[in-house]
């Protein structure tokens, strides 16, 4: 079983499928990944599962790929979940997730306005939302996450490295919805926010659920005080920058409700 | 038994019976104490063990009921201690914490109480000081059970 820790989670999900239930019924959400390149062993340590749960779920594992065997279940080290609740640092990117997660939400109905092309009013609400991602989303709050909350921690392991992947997939349709723009393609403007939205839905709920929670407990009060104190220079550094996005997001809502009302 | 029921005066006896407690002497536990003084009327917050320090503020009783304060707490972190049910003066305290967060430039402050109703004044202090600084820090409490449990542990 040691040797099936050590292999990549979505070639084992491959090789036996019946384990896409067995690891839905743990939360353990590797099937839609984007990339599932991770170790099993780490995808398990990962998750917030207590001894007797991990237990549980090797038992299920087992009887899927070594049936009929007696098979010695393995024991994970895990670093014991600290009781504190997340920490102020990983709290605030949370909720700098929440007004990413507004802004996609609202992208449904911006691609439906897309349908009859692409106008001025069209092309420059577009442009405010690539300016938001690529300002809010991108620049402040990757200031943070990428460029200070990451470099804790090893940045070759698989899990990051996935997450960086996700970030540079994201920057990829961010590119193709301007050169969309450019064009006046509105159909490619549209697939593009829709890839872009579909991807960060997924990635802030594996970041918020699973990453940080992980991440939290493996920070010490001394890197929680400094990652603080960083990210108040950031905060600094972009000024009022990032409090205008968020009124943007506000007056966009409002704008699209108000239109969804007359129509 | 306490006259007017006190939670905080109230004696309790949870002496451990024989056959529960370890057989032989206790191994010697180092200690994790790296400063003196450490009452919060006779500490200098400006001292240079507080300087960018991760701080413990710690009810006074809470290093006797908690078996693993100095490895799981101390370790690593500069203290004061107070009794915010006895100690007179707590404008004092109140200053002084300002003077870690705003002065000492402290990394993160965490306050240790018991879970005696009069000590959630302690915690009630340090935010006080917290609110009226101008820095922020990440500030933690804990809440420790009479024999010694964790209760609760969270970052406000």
């Amino acid at each position: 079983m040691n040797e099936l820790l050590n292999r990549n989670i979505k070639e084992v999900i491959a090789e036996y499928p019946a384990l896409t239930a067995v690891l839905g019924k743990f939360n353990i959400g590797c099937v839609t990944c984007s990339a599932g390149n991770c170790l099993f062993r780490d995808i398990v340590t990962i998750h917030p599962l207590t001894p007797e749960q991990e237990r549980a779920l090797f038992t299920a594992v087992a009887q899927i790929i070594y049936p009929g065997r007696t098979v010695e279940l393995p024991h994970l080290t895990r670093k014991t979940a600290t009781r504190a609740g997340f920490a102020p640092p990983i709290r605030e990117l949370v909720g700098e997730h929440a007004w990413i997660k507004r802004v996609i939400t609202l992208l449904p109905a911006v691609n439906q306005t897309l349908a009859a092309g692409l106008d001025a009013a069209q092309k420059q609400r577009v442009s405010e939302i690539v300016d938001f991602i690529r300002n809010f989303a991108d620049r402040f709050h990757h200031a943070k996450e990428e460029d200070l909350l990451f470099k804790y921690f090893d940045e070759k392991s698989e899990l990051l490295a996935t997450m960086h992947r996700d970030h540079e997939t994201g920057r990829a349709h961010v590119r193709a919805v301007v050169a969309g723009v450019e064009q006046g393609d509105a159909a490619a403007v549209a697939e593009h926010l829709a890839a872009y939205g579909a991807l960060l839905t997924e990635h802030i709920r594996k970041e918020d659920e699973i990453l940080y929670p992980w991440m939290n407990a493996q920070l010490g009060d001394a890197q929680i005080g400094r990652l603080f104190a960083d990210f108040r220079a950031v905060d600094e550094r972009f000024g009022g920058a990032p409090a205008r996005y968020q009124t943007w997001v506000e007056q966009m809502e409002a704008s699209l409700n108000q239109q969804r009302s007359q129509s | 038994m306490n006259a007017c029921g006190c939670p905080g005066s109230q004696a309790m006896d949870f002496r451990k019976k024989a056959e529960g407690a370890a057989a032989g002497a206790p191994a010697a536990v180092a200690s994790e104490l790296g400063q003196w003084p450490i009452q919060l009327h006779l500490i200098n917050p400006m001292a240079p063990y507080f300087q960018n320090a991760d701080v413990l503020l710690t009810a006074d009783c809470v290093a006797y009921a908690l078996g693993g304060f100095h490895g799981s707490y101390l370790k690593g972190k500069s203290i004061a201690i107070a009794c915010p049910k006895l100690d007179e003066g707590q404008e004092a305290y109140v200053e002084k914490v300002k003077v870690w967060i705003d002065e000492a430039k402290i990394n993160t402050l965490t306050v240790i109480i018991m879970q005696v109703p009069c000590c959630r004044g302690l915690l009630a202090l340090a935010q006080e000081a917290a609110a009226q600084a101008k820095r922020k820090v990440p500030l933690k409490y804990v809440v420790v059970s009479l024999q010694g449990e964790i209760l609760e542990e969270n970052w406000l």
